[in-house]
C-alpha cells in the first residue's frame, strides 16, 4: 500500500508540474506577445507605444530566459500568488478561493441529493434483480445519463421559475437559488451511484454472511439494513469523491446558465475575456484539486476495505 | 449463456442464394429478436438517425441556413413543420442537419479513445506487475480524475475551436476508462490455457495480443464504447452550447438550444425540439451499450 501511495504521489507531482508548465506557456502558445496583450488589456488601445512595451517587458521580468521565468512563476504560485486578473484587476488566488467555496457548496448539495436517492434505490433494485423496481430503475438510470443538462436546466427555469414562479431563475443569493441547479446537476451522478450501489449490493447479497444472517431468521429487510448496506455502499465513497472532483470544474454549463459564481463560470469567463492569468490559475487549481481529491478517495477506499488493503482483490 | 451463432446467418443466405437482400433482412431479424426491447429500439433509432444525418442535405424541405426575417419565430405550420427560429430559419430542416458535427466529433473521439485505450490497457495487462504496467496504472489513476470539459475549455482557449482541438482534448482523458477496463479483462484471461499454450509454443508478444487477447476481450469494451459515445455526444454539445465547440452559423442542436434561450417563453418548441434530438441520440446509444454489456457479461461467465 505504501509503495503504491508513493508511486502515486510521484506521478501526481510530475503531472502537476506538466500541467503547470502547460498553463505557464499559454501566452506564448496562443500567439502574440504577452507584454502587448497585457498592455492592451490595461490601456484598451490597439496601438501601444513600442518603447512602453520594452519598458514593461523589463519591468515584469519578461526579458529573462523562459526557464527562469517559469521557475519564478511556479515559486510564486506555490506561495499562493497567481497574479492579477486582466478583467477585474483583483488577485487570481482570491477570486479562485471565493469561486471554489461556491462550487463546493453546489457540488456537495447535488451529490447529497444523488446519494440520498441512489443508495436506497440501488439497494431496492438489487434485492429483486429483474423485478419491476429493478427494470424501472434501469430505465431511469439510462434516461438520466442521456439527458443534456443544458436542455433540462432551461426547461426547469421555464417551468419552475417563469411559469410557476416557485424558484428564482438564476443567481446565488438565497438557498432557493440552489434548488434547481443542484437538482439538475444531481441526475447524472444519481444514475451512476444507483448502478454502483446495485452492483455492489448484488455482490454483497451473495456473500456467505448474508446467507448466515438469513438462516438465523433475520428478514430480508433486517439483513440488508444490518449487513448489506454498510458493505454495499462502500464503492459509493470512491464514486462520490470522483464526482466531487468532476463537478468542481465540470459544472461549467450549469454555472453559466444559472449565473452561479463558481469555478466553472470563472474558467468560462476567463476564456471569453481572454483573461490569461485567470485561465492559468483556474485550470491549474481545478486539475490539482481533482487529482488530490481522487487520490485521497482511493486511499480512503483502501483503508476502509480490508480485502484491497491486504492486496488480495487487485 | 448466449453466443452469436454465425453459421445461422450463413445457412440462411445459403438457402436463399437468389435473395441476398432478404437474407440480410433475415439476419438482422435474428440479431434483433430475442433481445431486450430497449436494445432493439436503440438500434432502430441509431440506424434512422445516422441515415438521416447522412442524407440530410438532400432531404431538407428548406435550406437550413436561409434567413427570412419576415417570418421569424413563427409557430408550426404546413410550410414550416416545426416553425421558424429567431432569424426565420426553418426549425425542422435545421434539426435534420443539426447533429452532423456533434455526432461526427463524438464518434471519432470514441473510436480514437477505444483504440488507444485498448492497446495501452492490453499491453499493460500482458506485462502485469512490471514497471511499465505500474507506471501506466498510476498515470491512469491520476488522469481519470480530471474533468474532460475543463481540459477541452483550456485547449480551446489556447488553440481556438475546431475539430482537431475538440477531438484531441476529449481523447486526452477519454482513453483512460478503456485502458483500465482492457487491462482488467486481460489480467483475467492471462491465466487461461490457450494463452499459456500460445506462450509455450513460442508465439510472439504481438501475435498473442492481436490474435488471442484482443478478440476475447473486445465485446465488453465495445459495449462500453457505446456508453461513452452517449456521454461524448452530451459533452460535445455542452461545449457548443458554451460557444466553444461548433461555431455559428452552422446548424447544430446545442447551438440551437443556446440561441433559443431568449425566446423560450414565446416559442417553447425552439428549445424542446433540439434538446429532444440530443436526448434521443444519447439514449439510443446508451440502450445499445447496455444491451451489449449484459450480453458480454452473460456470454463470458455463463451462469452469473
Amino acid at each position: 500500500m505504501w509503495t503504491r501511495l508513493l508511486q502515486r504521489l510521484l506521478i501526481l507531482g510530475l503531472m502537476l508540474l506538466g500541467v503547470s508548465l502547460l498553463a505557464f506557456l499559454v501566452p506564448y502558445v496562443s500567439g502574440g506577445d504577452p507584454v502587448r496583450t497585457i498592455l492592451m488589456s490595461r490601456v484598451r488601445d490597439l496601438a501601444v507605444d513600442p518603447a512602453a512595451v520594452e519598458a514593461m517587458r523589463i519591468h515584469l521580468g519578461l526579458d529573462r530566459p523562459l526557464p527562469v521565468q517559469y521557475g519564478a512563476w511556479l515559486w510564486q504560485a506555490l506561495h499562493g500568488d497567481l497574479g492579477y486578473s486582466f478583467a477585474s484587476g483583483r488577485p487570481v488566488a482570491l477570486e479562485i478561493g471565493r469561486a471554489l467555496g461556491v462550487s463546493i457548496t453546489l457540488a456537495l448539495t447535488a451529490l447529497g441529493i444523488a446519494a440520498a436517492v441512489a443508495i436506497p434505490l440501488g439497494t431496492l433494485a438489487a434485492t429483486r434483480p429483474g423485478g419491476t423496481v429493478d427494470s424501472a430503475t434501469t430505465l431511469m438510470v439510462q434516461t438520466f445519463v442521456a439527458t443534456p443538462e443544458y436542455w433540462l436546466a432551461p426547461m426547469g427555469i421555464l417551468v419552475f421559475a417563469l411559469h410557476l414562479g416557485w424558484l428564482p431563475s438564476a443567481g446565488w443569493t438565497s438557498w432557493t437559488a440552489l434548488v434547481l441547479p443542484a437538482t439538475v446537476l444531481s441526475l447524472r451522478p444519481m444514475a451512476y451511484f444507483t448502478q454502483v450501489t446495485r452492483a455492489a449490493m448484488m455482490d454483497v447479497l451473495q456473500a456467505p454472511y448474508i446467507t448466515a444472517a438469513r438462516s438465523r431468521g433475520l428478514s430480508m429487510r433486517q439483513t440488508v439494513m444490518r449487513h448489506g448496506l454498510r458493505n454495499g455502499s462502500l464503492p459509493v465513497v470512491t464514486f462520490f469523491a470522483l464526482w466531487l472532483a468532476g463537478l468542481l470544474g465540470g459544472s461549467v454549463v450549469i454555472e453559466v446558465i444559472f449565473a452561479i459564481p463558481g469555478m466553472g463560470r470563472l474558467l468560462y469567463e476567463a476564456v471569453v475575456n481572454r483573461d490569461v492569468p485567470m485561465l492559468q490559475g483556474g485550470f491549474v487549481s481545478i486539475v490539482a484539486l481533482s487529482i488530490l481529491i481522487n487520490t485521497v478517495a482511493d486511499m480512503l477506499y483502501v483503508a476502509l476495505n480490508p480485502a484491497v488493503r491486504s492486496g488480495h482483490a487487485h | 449463456m448466449r453466443i452469436d451463432n454465425p453459421s445461422q446467418g450463413v445457412a440462411a443466405s445459403a438457402l436463399l442464394p437468389m435473395q441476398p437482400r432478404h437474407a440480410a433482412a433475415l439476419r438482422l431479424w435474428r440479431f434483433l429478436s430475442g433481445r431486450h426491447w430497449t436494445f432493439r429500439t436503440g438500434v432502430v433509432i441509431l440506424v434512422a438517425l445516422v441515415t438521416t444525418l447522412i442524407l440530410a442535405p438532400w432531404i431538407v424541405p428548406h435550406d437550413p441556413a436561409v434567413q427570412n426575417l419576415m417570418a421569424r419565430l413563427s409557430a408550426p405550420s404546413a410550410e414550416h413543420w416545426l416553425g421558424t427560429d429567431h432569424l426565420g430559419r426553418d426549425l425542422f430542416s435545421r434539426l435534420l442537419v443539426g447533429g452532423r458535427f456533434t455526432v461526427t466529433i463524438a464518434m471519432v473521439t470514441v473510436l480514437l479513445s477505444f483504440t488507444v485505450g485498448t492497446l495501452i490497457g492490453v499491453v499493460a495487462g500482458r506485462g502485469a506487475g512490471g514497471v511499465l504496467d505500474e507506471i501506466t496504472m498510476r498515470v491512469i489513476d491520476v488522469l481519470i480524475s480530471i474533468p474532460d470539459v475543463v481540459v477541452a475549455i483550456f485547449l480551446v482557449a489556447i488553440f481556438g475551436p475546431g475539430y482537431a482541438t475538440l477531438i484531441a482534448s476529449l481523447t486526452v482523458i477519454g482513453w483512460t476508462p478503456f485502458a483500465r477496463l482492457a487491462r482488467g479483462l486481460t489480467l483475467a484471461i492471462n491465466a487461461q490455457g490457450y494463452i499459456q499454450a500460445a506462450e509455450v509454443l513460442g508465439c510472439s508478444r504481438s501475435f498473442i495480443i492481436l490474435r488471442h487477447v484482443i478478440p476475447n476481450i473486445i465485446r465488453p469494451i465495445a459495449a462500453v464504447s457505446f456508453l461513452r459515445f452517449g456521454h461524448k455526444l452530451i459533452t460535445v454539445g455542452a461545449l457548443s452550447f458554451l460557444g466553444l465547440g461548433v461555431q455559428p452559423p452552422a446548424a447544430d442542436w446545442a447551438l440551437m438550444l443556446a440561441d433559443a434561450q431568449p425566446y423560450v417563453e414565446r416559442l417553447p418548441i425552439l428549445m424542446i425540439a433540439p434538446g429532444l434530438a440530443i436526448f434521443v441520440a444519447a439514449l439510443s446509444v446508451t440502450w445499445i451499450g447496455h444491451g451489449l454489456e449484459i450480453e458480454a457479461r452473460d456470454g463470458d461467465s455463463g451462469d452469473e
